[in-house]
């Protein structure tokens, strides 16, 4: 009679086991059932009846805005940083935008957890097919790859609404891709709690012929207005641009300054002028709305 | 060298009476046959350079490929079978990748050259993915970690071995013994560069040119040479 | 052979109303510097009205330079804690050093989330220095998302601390640009200090936080213990 120790708990990062699956994976160039073995399921009858309990218990971090849209001049993706878990802000930092690598970029929304763990593991399946391929990925396998692997967990609750951005040979490609399995091809998106906020400003300023800074001063408008709406989308604004060199940040306003910025009337109002007088009040905003110009 | 070959070559899971295991030999052996390929350590960097051997005119050069990058930190260059070294790549690669997002950085060389020669050594194991014979193939891997540059060579046994310089192949014993001659321990990535080709040269049958070698260093990132790249090491031997 | 899956459905069949998960409590809390980090938590473990036990030490040593705290439902914490210790050994063997805490904090966000469907049920935070020798701190939610922060509280007195924390050592956040520093700037005793008066004022409003704090605190010159009592009604 032997002895039989449970080691199941270390496979995940044993060499010879998971290598293994992420070979297969990398030969099949598809697919990321191989992670199923990894996942551990509850024991129980009602699958989703435990997952809506589980969802009481631990709360995942959600909410957000995020958008993207495409212009003459490359791609705008601009983003908020805040997450919360029921009322709670759990935080007011969290990176939004993924960077997959210098030619792709990712958004999250939704499950925080999701997001993070499957954008990262985009992220190898991307640099393997580089290797691979000896080229980069495009945008359109590269969306495909994500929204393949999110299909074969519909169903069991996982919570994402991202956009990868990008440019390849065809030029900037912009992609949405969600946990039903959603993918869409398109030139303008806004993704999370805050969305319509954000499309109304951004669908109002929209023009194809934007110069770089004008499209980057609209993405930020958009997501400052749907923080002010929406109260689960606050923090930082960030916004970045995808032209045919990668991506580059080009700005990151804490939505507080940027109130000011956007609203320089407030500091002109008599009363709380705090010893100015209007004009120099009205002086003062004006330079700070300059100084916040990047 | 054979003289005691037995009905214990047959198979790889069986030691002969004298203790060897003439399979994993024999592949060894295999690599001896395979074009040369050279790598030499300095404190800058890895230099990877190895021959290309056109069996036809009419063959296109640029399908023989011996070097690879597993990582941006790691590279290596192979001798023996061809085939059979782009299965240990991948794996490489998939093991790199699978660090990478385990632990959030790159995966240290020597856990790398681990991970290869545990697969190497695959072959004695059992399960669906069991090779029914050893790797017929030697690599040169080069890389860069926090603990500095490092030049592993790792053969059909499963064994790995640091080097400050190394040849493989059907030139490895005449460009040992100069690598041996030629080493110092304060080469310039550039003296490298050209000591891998000069000994290259010397053991090719063939006149050096960008055709029928390939190089490529690791300082600290992987970096495939081009053809005027190439030539211009060319020009300086 | 004993099948636990088997098992647990029999069980999930006899009781419809058994959970898998308990709360116990307790707050933990940690503050990175230039060249620390302190890591803490009180030491009350409840179960609904009922006290435990008043000694249940809630943060516990991984690495050489990684701490790790835990909140919540504190048998997952343990098991949590157990299985990813043995794979800090497990890649020591493998890659011939120790796991530095950047390493340590991905695998542990990693490990739970290969549990994103029966989640444990622990609220971490990990505390260390990295590379540089700088104090991190990696805060989490139950299923692996993550970031690296300066200061960073979990539990059941998290919305009381938080705010006093965020009031004394808020910064420039990391997204902005121009990037601006964005370090703790208070001294090792400070941070000391404040992190005893958060203690001390969670213990006063939340049930669950209670009978005493420890503190750890890792530097250049390695790690050591603080304890402080607080209330214990």
């Amino acid at each position: 009679m032997s002895v039989n120790l449970d080691l199941s708990f270390l496979h995940d990062t044993e060499r010879g086991a998971a290598s293994t699956k992420y070979r297969d994976e990398a030969l099949q160039g598809v697919s990321n059932s191989v992670h199923a073995s990894n996942f551990t399921a509850p024991a129980v009858e009602d699958f989703d009846a435990f997952q809506r309990e589980v969802i009481n218990y631990v709360k995942p971090a959600h909410g957000t805005t995020t958008l993207g849209f495409i212009f003459e001049h490359g791609i705008v993706i601009a983003v908020d940083s805040r997450a919360s878990q029921g009322p709670y802000i759990s935080s007011q930092t969290v990176k939004k935008v993924i960077e997959i690598n210098p030619f792709l970029l990712g958004t999250m929304a939704g499950g925080a957890a999701d997001c993070q763990f499957w954008q990262r593991n985009l992220g190898i399946q991307c640099r393997l097919h580089e290797l691979e391929n000896g080229k980069r990925i495009t945008v359109r396998a590269a969306s495909k790859l994500l929204a393949n692997t999110l299909y074969s967990y519909k169903g069991r609750g996982l919570s994402m609404g991202t956009m990868i951005a990008g440019w390849d040979l065809n030029g900037p490609g912009l992609y949405y891709v969600d946990s039903e399995g959603t993918r869409l091809k398109g030139q303008r998106f806004s993704v999370g709690s805050g969305s319509l906020f954000a499309y109304g400003v951004l669908d109002q300023g929209y023009r194809w012929d934007l110069s770089v800074k004008e499209a980057c001063e609209l993405g930020r408008r958009a997501i400052y207005h749907a923080t002010f709406r929406d109260a689960f989308s606050g923090g930082t604004v960030s916004v970045y641009h995808v032209g045919k060199n990668g991506w580059t940040k080009v700005t990151g306003d804490d939505v507080g300054e940027l109130h000011f910025h956007y609203y320089p009337s407030e500091k002109i109002d008599e009363d709380s002028l705090g010893g100015l007088g209007k004009k120099e009040a009205e002086e003062r905003a004006a330079a700070e709305a300059t100084a916040m110009e990047t | 060298m054979f003289a005691t070959r037995s009905e214990y070559d047959r198979g790889v899971n069986t030691f002969s009476p004298e203790g060897r295991l003439f399979q994993v030999e024999y592949a060894i052996e295999a690599i001896k046959l395979g074009s040369t390929a050279i790598a030499i350590k300095t404190k800058e960097g890895v230099v990877l350079a190895v021959e290309k051997r056109a069996t036809s005119p009419l063959m296109d050069s640029s399908s023989l490929e011996k070097i690879a990058e597993i990582d941006a930190h790691i590279g290596c260059a192979v001798s023996g079978l061809t085939a059979d070294a782009w299965t240990m790549v991948e794996h490489g690669r998939a093991e790199c990748q699978n660090h990478y997002f385990t632990y959030n950085e790159p995966m240290p060389v020597l856990s790398c050259t681990s991970s290869l020669c545990d697969l190497a050594m695959s072959f004695a194991g059992e399960g669906e993915k069991r090779m029914s014979r050893p790797f017929g193939v030697a690599l040169l891997v080069g890389g860069k970690d926090d603990d500095g540059y490092h030049l592993v060579h790792t053969d059909p046994s499963g064994t790995a071995m640091q080097y400050k310089a190394k040849a493989i192949g059907s030139g490895s014993e005449g460009a040992q013994t100069a690598l041996q001659e030629e080493y110092r321990e304060d080469l310039t990535l550039k003296e490298a560069e050209t000591l891998a080709l000069k000994t290259l040269k010397a053991v090719m049958e063939e006149k050096v040119n960008v055709t029928n070698v390939d190089v490529a260093r690791i300082a600290p990132n992987y970096v495939k040479y081009s053809d005027p790249e190439i030539q211009e090491i060319i020009d300086r031997l | 052979m004993f099948d636990a899956r088997e098992d647990a459905l029999a069980g999930a069949r006899q009781h419809a109303n058994w959970s898998p998960y308990d709360n116990n409590g307790g707050t933990v809390l940690a503050v990175a510097g230039e060249s620390y980090v302190i890591c803490a938590g009180d030491t009350r473990m409840s179960s609904g009205y009922n006290i435990l036990t008043r000694k249940f030490e809630k943060i516990d040593k991984m690495s050489g330079k990684t701490l790790m705290a835990s909140a919540g439902f504190a048998a997952d914490a343990v098991t949590l804690k157990k299985t990813l210790k043995a794979r800090c050994k497990q890649y020591e063997f493998q890659n011939k050093r120790e796991i530095g805490c950047v390493a340590f904090a991905q695998m542990l966000s990693n490990t739970l989330y290969y549990r994103r469907f029966f989640p444990y049920y622990a609220f971490n935070i990990v505390a260390g220095l990295d590379a540089e020798g700088k104090g991190a701190v990696f805060t989490y939610d139950a299923v692996g998302s993550y970031e690296r922060t300066n200061y960073s509280c979990q539990g059941s007195g998290q919305a009381l601390i938080m705010p006093v924390l965020d009031n004394q050592l808020k910064t420039v956040s990391p997204l902005v640009l121009p990037a601006a520093s964005s370090a703790t700037p208070l001294s090792e005793q400070e941070a000391i200090d404040l992190i005893k008066d958060c203690f001390a004022t969670a213990a006063e409003r939340d049930i669950y936080t209670g009978d005493s704090v420890e503190l750890w605190i890792m530097n250049a010159e390695g790690v050591r213990k603080e304890e402080m009592a607080l209330r214990a009604d």
